[in-house]
């Protein structure tokens, strides 16, 4: 500073020209004033200023759990569990909370429309009754996905009554999680054709074979309280859980010992630790155990016969065992076995039935029987009769098969050989965008409807579903319009459905309730226990209705012990999993994108899991775009060296690689599925856990491009501070 | 470099540069101040409060917020057009044109809410109304104003000097009254 210009003055006229600025930029209150709009017609039974709360049923998945979402002058502001609500007890998960990003989603479908150019809705609707009557109904198909329940009841009564094909119901989630093969399993090996329910919070040591039961597996939010009550250990010693698996899922992270077995050895494995533990607590060796031979097991599946049998010593010296079969594991050509032995685990721990076992999720109110969705076989077989022409006419509603199903299935290209899609879609995916004709329907949050909570519950449970806001945009609830267009196309068609809408239609099914003994309420008449019904998001029974597994069976099978088959060339196991993220659907809520993985904690893209051995012979480092070949097809995507994984495997996301739906989806990342060939198992599912691929390295990591994630790489690879050798 | 930058502006030229340079400022700045005092556009412009007041409308009555939370409201507009679809000059006069439009086309009338303070401070009109204090009080004496202005500004020195007023002698409530967490929380 100079002697003429002292530091006081600079620093005055510095204070001076920061306080001119800050008046320039606006603290007065002109910067706070916004526009408010009022209702027009405020309705009664709010109040200005105050928050109006409503109970509905969450429909980012199947599981239907409650939630409460606030709302305020018509807007829903925030979800929250309902905490009432016997499944998930005022919990949610990622998905749930961004469920609001699916109703304010910009890219909706606002009105019905012919290949993008919008119409009206009475066209639309005499669209669909001349589809209904001039097509024979058994050239008439529904595809629907796994939620919600109402809607698939109201097709399933109309098929009943007029012909038509059985509604078939299909969801990405549970083709990854492979239902058809856990609940023909429970069949085989617990005499009950339904999805066995395992207790996790009353166990003391769980095994998991590649169940990813805190992340999207059947029901995670209840789950995820299960593995809370494990862990918990004011009132027991705290449970120890054990994961065995190729790849650390999330799940797997929060085990205490992880056993990255050798893909498709799962069944071995666990007729293994079974014949173990039967001959260190004596007697007869059950018959399902006499199969294998663990040396050979332990060379066969990379797993230490010290750890074989050490696994063995908790399992026949312990109490409350556990056995959980899931995930990639069942999806390989012996998943049936795999799941079959684990069961049978289960059984020789004596747990069936019993606190901290496995049980047989109960019916739900007004299900007359355990309704799985269609095994990725069946929806083989409904793209050949697309293919041939026998199905002329197609509506498809809550699922996105174009994307959700591998390539290898060509849904695509049978959906080109059908005279007229409806699609029914909210939002423009990759099947919509082929539709003939898209009428949207409303959002979730804006829906009435039920969904049957099919496991994770221990009662009965009826998850009730009211709109929270009025719908935005020129859409109309499929079940009106479906009604509304029977109707139209008369006959058995108007028969079938004499509704005047979808809210009678509820009505009806719902108040059948009333009857039943039980209840967690009852009401003398209809009106009221509507009322209740909505009041408290559903209607649920107040005891268990969980049943006790068959135990004769389990034991006494005859388990091919045989290692899984895997097709291709390549020298890698491919891994595809569910993003616990955004699992089949969530790809389009910047949410749920900007969430970071919980093991790699990578955003808003797709990565290949690469083990860093394998990566350094590769000649492979993070961030390198790398490619992956199978025989069914090949995708790039961005490598991410993960320690915890086998190096003999490679795991990629499903979740991302969409070419629609809408702006935050598109264009981002890459498909696993798109790797997959059409194999299945003995259940009919999808063998995706099942193919060999190569990997080989595109081009090196560019700076400011690859993967966007939280993490250092210091503190994982010591990236930065030089590599110790 | 910038000695002579100094040296220069030292310079009777220099000074007079200095002098306009710092004028400019000024009357921006006093420019920028006078912009931010001044009342949003409101979609009726001369709403008159007064007529209402004069034919015995209570506060309440358009705005029940004030009396159990945060918000005292704007009226639906289905409350402004209970009465006003029975006065004929709602169809005729130009003043209420807005009224008219928006409620025969369905759409909102989008006020500018200026009774406001910062985000930071958690105003309730509830305890206000509880404690006896009456609208004008804060508001002002609306019977004889057309749209709504701030009587004065809404800033912590005007709301802690009667909280300091209504507290008087007790220590206790005074205490209360002009803790930070009473409003900032």
């Amino acid at each position: 500073m100079s002697e003429q210009f002292s530091r006081r003055d600079f620093l005055k006229l510095a204070g001076l020209g920061a306080a001119t600025t800050a008046i320039l930029t606006g603290c007065g209150p002109a910067s706070r004033y916004v526009k408010r709009e009022p209702y027009q017609q405020m309705p009664e039974y709010n109040s200005v200023g105050q928050s109006t709360y409503y109970a509905t049923t969450c429909r980012e998945c199947a599981a239907g759990c409650g939630l409460i979402v606030r709302t305020y002058q018509g807007r829903a502001l925030k979800t929250e569990g309902n905490a009432n609500h016997p499944l998930n007890l005022g919990k949610t998960c990622a998905r749930g909370q961004a469920t609001l990003q699916g109703l304010y989603n910009p890219d909706r479908v606002t009105d019905p429309n012919k290949a993008g150019a919008a119409m009206a809705w009475d066209a639309a609707i005499q669209v669909v009754a001349d589809t209904l009557a001039n097509y024979k109904p058994e050239e008439i198909a529904f595809l629907m996905g796994t939620a919600p329940d109402h809607l698939f009841d109201l097709v399933t009564d109309m098929a009943n009554a007029t012909g038509m094909n059985a509604p078939i119901r299909f969801g990405a989630l549970s083709m990854f999680e492979a239902r058809a093969t856990l609940s023909k399993a429970a069949e085989e090996a617990l005499g009950h054709f339904s999805l066995p329910w395992f207790d996790v919070g009353g166990a003391q040591v769980v095994l998991s074979f590649g169940a990813n039961f805190l992340e999207t597996w059947l029901s995670p939010v209840s789950y995820t309280r299960g593995f809370a009550g494990l862990r918990e250990a004011k009132t027991k010693v705290r449970g120890k859980f054990i994961q065995f698996e190729a790849r650390l899922s999330a799940t797997g992270a929060k085990a205490d010992e992880w056993v990255p077995l050798r893909p498709g050895t799962e069944a071995l494995v666990a007729l293994a630790i079974g014949k173990l533990a039967a001959e260190i607590r004596g007697g007869a060796l059950p018959r399902v155990f006499s199969g294998v031979e663990p040396i050979d097991v332990a060379a066969a599946s990379d797993v230490p016969l010290e750890t074989l049998e050490r696994i063995a010593g908790l399992v026949a010296a312990s109490g409350g065992v556990l056995a959980i079969p899931g995930g990639p594991a069942l999806g390989q050509s012996n998943g049936l076995a795999v799941a079959e032995a684990v069961l049978a685990l289960n059984a020789f721990a004596d747990n069936l039935g019993k606190p901290g076992g496995v049980y047989i999720s109960g019916l739900a109110p007004a299900q007359v029987e355990y309704q799985r969705a269609a095994s990725a076989q069946e929806m083989q077989e409904l793209a050949d009769k697309m293919a041939s022409g026998a199905i002329k006419a197609l509506f498809v509603h809550g699922v996105n098969p174009v994307f959700e199903l591998p390539v290898s299935i060509d849904f695509k290209g049978a959906m080109a050989n059908v005279e007229q899609v409806i699609s029914f879609a909210t939002f423009p995916d990759e099947t919509s965008s082929l539709a003939h004709y898209v009428f949207p329907d409303h959002h979730g949050l804006e829906s009435w409807g039920y969904q049957r909570v099919a496991t994770g519950a221990a009662q009965p449970v009826l998850s009730g579903a009211q709109p929270v806001v009025s719908p935005f945009y020129n859409t109309r609830a499929t079940a009106d319009v479906l009604i509304a267009a029977a109707q139209l196309a008369g006959g058995k068609f108007a028969e079938a459905l004499p509704y005047r809408d979808e809210v009678e239609f509820l009505n009806t099914k719902v108040a059948a309730l009333m009857a039943e003994a039980d209840g967690s309420f009852s009401a003398p008449e209809a009106v009221t226990f509507m009322a209740y019904f909505q009041q408290y998001g559903g209607w649920w029974k107040k005891s268990s209705a969980l049943a006790t597994p068959a135990s004769d069976k389990a034991l006494e099978q005859n388990i091919a012990a045989a290692e899984a088959e895997f097709s291709g060339e390549g020298e890698f196991f491919l891994v595809p999993f569910v993003s616990p993220t955004l699992a089949e659907a969530g790809a389009n809520k910047p949410w749920l994108q900007e969430l970071p993985d919980p093991t790699t904690t990578v955003m808003w893209n797709t990565w290949v899991e690469i083990n860093p051995k394998t990566a350094e012979e590769l000649g492979i480092a993070t961030d390198d775009l790398v490619k992956v070949s199978s025989e069914a097809g090949e995708i790039q995507a961005y490598a991410y060296l993960y320690p915890a994984i086998r190096p003999d495997t490679v795991a990629i996301p499903y979740g991302q690689g969409h070419t629609a739906y809408g702006r935050y989806a598109e264009n981002r990342g890459a498909n696993p599925a798109n790797l997959i060939s059409g194999y299945f198992n003995e259940a009919g599912d999808l063998a995706f856990a099942g193919m060999k691929v190569k990997v080989e390295k595109i081009s090196s990591a560019v700076s400011g491009a690859g993967l966007s994630r939280m993490e250092s790489g210091m503190g994982v690879y010591g990236d930065f501070l030089g590599k110790e050798e | 470099m910038i000695k002579k930058i100094f040296d220069w502006l030292k310079q009777p030229l220099g000074l007079i540069a200095v002098g306009i340079v710092f004028l400019a400022l000024f009357s921006a700045a006093a420019y920028g101040i006078y912009l931010t005092q001044q009342a949003p556009d409101q979609p009726v412009p001369e709403f008159p409060h007064k007529t209402h007041i004069a034919f015995g409308i209570q506060c309440l009555y358009c705005h029940p917020g004030a009396v159990k939370g945060p918000a005292a409201g704007i009226p639906s507009q289905a409350k402004c057009w209970a009465c006003h679809n029975q006065i004929q000059k709602t169809m005729t006069s130009t003043k209420l044109a807005p009224l008219k439009d928006a409620v025969l086309n369905g759409q909102s009338l989008e006020w500018v809410p200026v009774a406001i303070v910062a985000d930071f401070v958690q105003f309730n009109h509830r305890a206000h109304i509880a404690a006896g204090k009456n609208c004008e009080d804060c508001h002002g004496d609306l019977s004889q104003s057309t749209i709504y202005q701030n009587p004065q500004v809404f800033n912590m020195g005007w709301c802690l000097n009667c909280h300091i007023q209504a507290a008087g002698e007790d220590q206790v409530k005074l205490t209360k009254l002009s803790d930070c967490g009473t409003c900032h929380y």
